[in-house]
């Protein structure tokens, strides 16, 4: 009966409206959010044991310098002026190997071999879960990642000419690589087995505690400068690292940056498209609270009759209160749906690109929506238990 | 609730007013229990001001106020909800019903706040009081005077230590005006209610234990 009295002025446009409106801010914050989530790991996914915000360094190859014989190395100084810039997270050299090394791999009677390079970097700057990247002297396999472009010119180039198989990277990863090292006067053969491929590094990677007794071993351990630099940054758009490196001839390959930048990009895109979100929510928000004060204006002197007739200012608050807070829960529950739905739509769009999603869950772009709803829905309450409170 | 005391007591809009003779303004007034009260005005003497005063929704007048020697004005939104509920019965001059409720659903609105009265005892006062055919009928189509016996049946649906109306019979007869002061007996002698009744002209037909001018 309360409510039969309490609902006349509600103005079903005025509720459509703050509903469609709040359905658009909800739905395009947490899409934003999921598609985040979704998209994301594409830029770190393919070199997910590399650590994602790094750049490779180089000292410029002169012709000149290469007619000095200047060394192109970095000296103990101009490292540790590169660890003390601002943007630098960590540095680490890479080492490199110092004795021959040549790698070969038995196929179907066929030996296929070619010198090599091995290099390392410290531990820290690759991601490969602890056990697959480990060594230790006596070790009869040695983990090595390789750049991604050795595979691709082996399937694409070398089998097709020879019309052997292509292999996959996960066949790969079960062939093992015959290593012949020699150097210090010793000759050894030992295995070498792929755990990962690498877009982003241009070398042959190997453990540093196999590298350091390498070098022992069969090098003679000499002192040696790096001549790459491996710098973890905390931003890698940062536009003082460009200049730094300009100041001092360093070089960097310019695409390794590019998956770096793209996920700053797609960060600030998502965060545009969130700002853009929560505005219309709250502009929603704002046309809901008016509808509900001009309702509540309209029904001015029923709610001071009710409230002289002993009804207190709570319990005729309550029919707004749930009417709002139903409202909120109807566009949370279709902002869920309906981002389901798209996200069922974008993914089959990008599924040549996007692999994986079924590991991303779509928990945390709903707990924002809860988080959304329950801070909307609280405000709601409040205001309208104040104005109606403010009647009498 | 015992007693309704006012002392002083001045509408602010008097205020500067030299020549009030009141037996109510700047005087000590008490209203007791189970006794009854008229209170004779004249048009624009205050008498719907001081409805407004002691049931809470005006606050414009000076001196002091009180229920059982509490001050009224101390009296938080809580609290005035419980005296509305359950120490005073108010009937409004202008009424205040619901227009698009029927008889029947504004007096229940009220009597859902108790439930004190039973179905049956109010369909006996509709009958009483010759109304008995409004049940269903919205409230906005009936006559004031027999708005006025809804407004008066919606009065007695809660447990009151006071009955407070203003002007309730200005557009009835004298004989719905005996029925109403006889049911008004009644509930004296069996709850112990107060009953004040102010007017203009015509009287609710009742003995009164005093008569005041205001």
């Amino acid at each position: 009966m309360l409510w039969k009295l309490l609902r006349q002025h509600i103005s079903v446009a005025q509720l459509a409206g703050f509903f469609i409106a709040n359905l658009c801010g909800m739905v395009i914050v947490m899409l934003g959010i999921q598609f985040y989530n979704d998209v994301s790991p594409v830029f770190t996914q393919e070199d997910s044991f590399i650590k994602k915000d790094y750049i490779v360094v180089t000292k410029k190859v002169s012709t000149l310098g290469s007619i000095a014989g200047k060394s192109g190395t970095f000296s103990d100084y101009e490292v540790d002026d590169l660890k003390s810039q601002p943007f630098t997270v960590g540095v680490g050299a890479f080492q490199p190997s110092q004795f021959k090394v040549s790698a070969g791999i038995s196929f179907g009677g066929m030996d296929i071999s070619t010198a090599m390079f091995l290099e390392s970097v410290p531990d820290g700057f690759v991601d490969v879960k602890a056990d697959a990247w480990r060594y230790t002297d006596g070790q009869s396999e040695i983990p090595i990642i390789i750049p991604r472009n050795y595979l691709n010119l082996y399937n694409f180039g070398f089998a097709r000419s020879r019309n052997l198989p292509q292999l996959s990277e996960g066949m790969v990863g079960l062939v093992s690589l015959n290593l012949y090292i020699a150097g210090n006067g010793k000759r050894d053969m030992k295995k070498g087995r792929i755990v990962g491929f690498s877009n982003r590094l241009n070398t042959i990677l190997v453990p540093e505690s196999f590298m350091n007794s390498a070098n022992a071993t069969y090098g003679g351990n000499r002192e040696w400068e790096p001549s790459r630099l491996i710098i973890e940054v905390d931003n890698p758009a940062d536009e003082r690292i460009a200049r730094y490196f300009n100041d001092n001839g360093y070089e960097t390959e310019d695409s390794k940056l590019d998956a770096g930048k793209m996920t700053w990009f797609l960060k600030v895109a998502v965060g545009v498209v969130m700002a853009v979100g929560l505005v219309i929510s709250l502009l929603s928000f704002y046309i809901l609270l008016l509808s509900i004060y001009l309702l509540l204006q309209k029904n001015t002197d029923k709610l001071e009759n009710l409230i002289l007739i002993g009804y207190g200012t709570s319990r005729v608050a309550m029919p707004y209160q749930i009417l709002t807070v139903a409202i909120n829960l109807a566009v949370l529950v279709l902002s869920v749906i309906i981002m389901v739905i798209v996200r069922g739509v974008y993914t089959d769009a990008l599924s040549g690109i996007i692999t994986g999603t079924d590991d991303v869950s779509i928990v945390q772009s709903c707990i924002f929506g809860v988080i959304l709803f329950v801070l909307v829905s609280v405000y709601n309450i409040i205001a309208i238990r104040k104005k109606i409170g403010s009647i009498l | 609730m015992e007693r309704i005391e006012l002392e002083n007591v001045l509408p602010s809009v008097f205020a500067g007013r030299e020549n009030i003779v009141s037996d109510v303004w700047r005087k000590k007034l008490s209203f007791a229990k189970g006794k009854s009260y008229l209170i004779e005005a004249a048009s624009g003497t205050g008498k719907s001001s001081l409805c407004s005063f002691i049931y809470g929704y005006r606050k414009d007048y000076e001196g002091i106020i009180s229920f059982d020697s509490t001050d009224i004005r101390n009296l938080s939104g809580d609290d005035w909800t419980g005296v509305r509920q359950r120490n005073i019965g108010m009937m409004f001059q202008e009424l205040r019903l619901f227009p698009e409720l029927t008889a029947a659903e504004n007096v229940t609105l009220k009597n859902n706040l108790t439930y004190f009265r039973a179905e049956k005892q109010i369909k006996e006062w509709f009958s009483m009081l010759g109304i008995e055919d409004k049940w269903n009928e919205p409230v906005g189509q009936m006559s004031f005077g027999q708005q006025q016996r809804v407004a008066f049946i919606r009065m007695l649906c809660q447990p009151s230590d006071f009955l407070f109306m203003d002007e309730p019979v200005s557009h009835l007869d004298d004989a719905n005006s005996k029925i109403m002061g006889d049911i008004l007996s009644a509930e004296m002698r069996e709850r112990g209610v107060g009953i004040i009744v102010t007017s203009i002209g015509r009287r609710l037909n009742m003995d009164y234990d005093v008569e005041i001018k205001l």
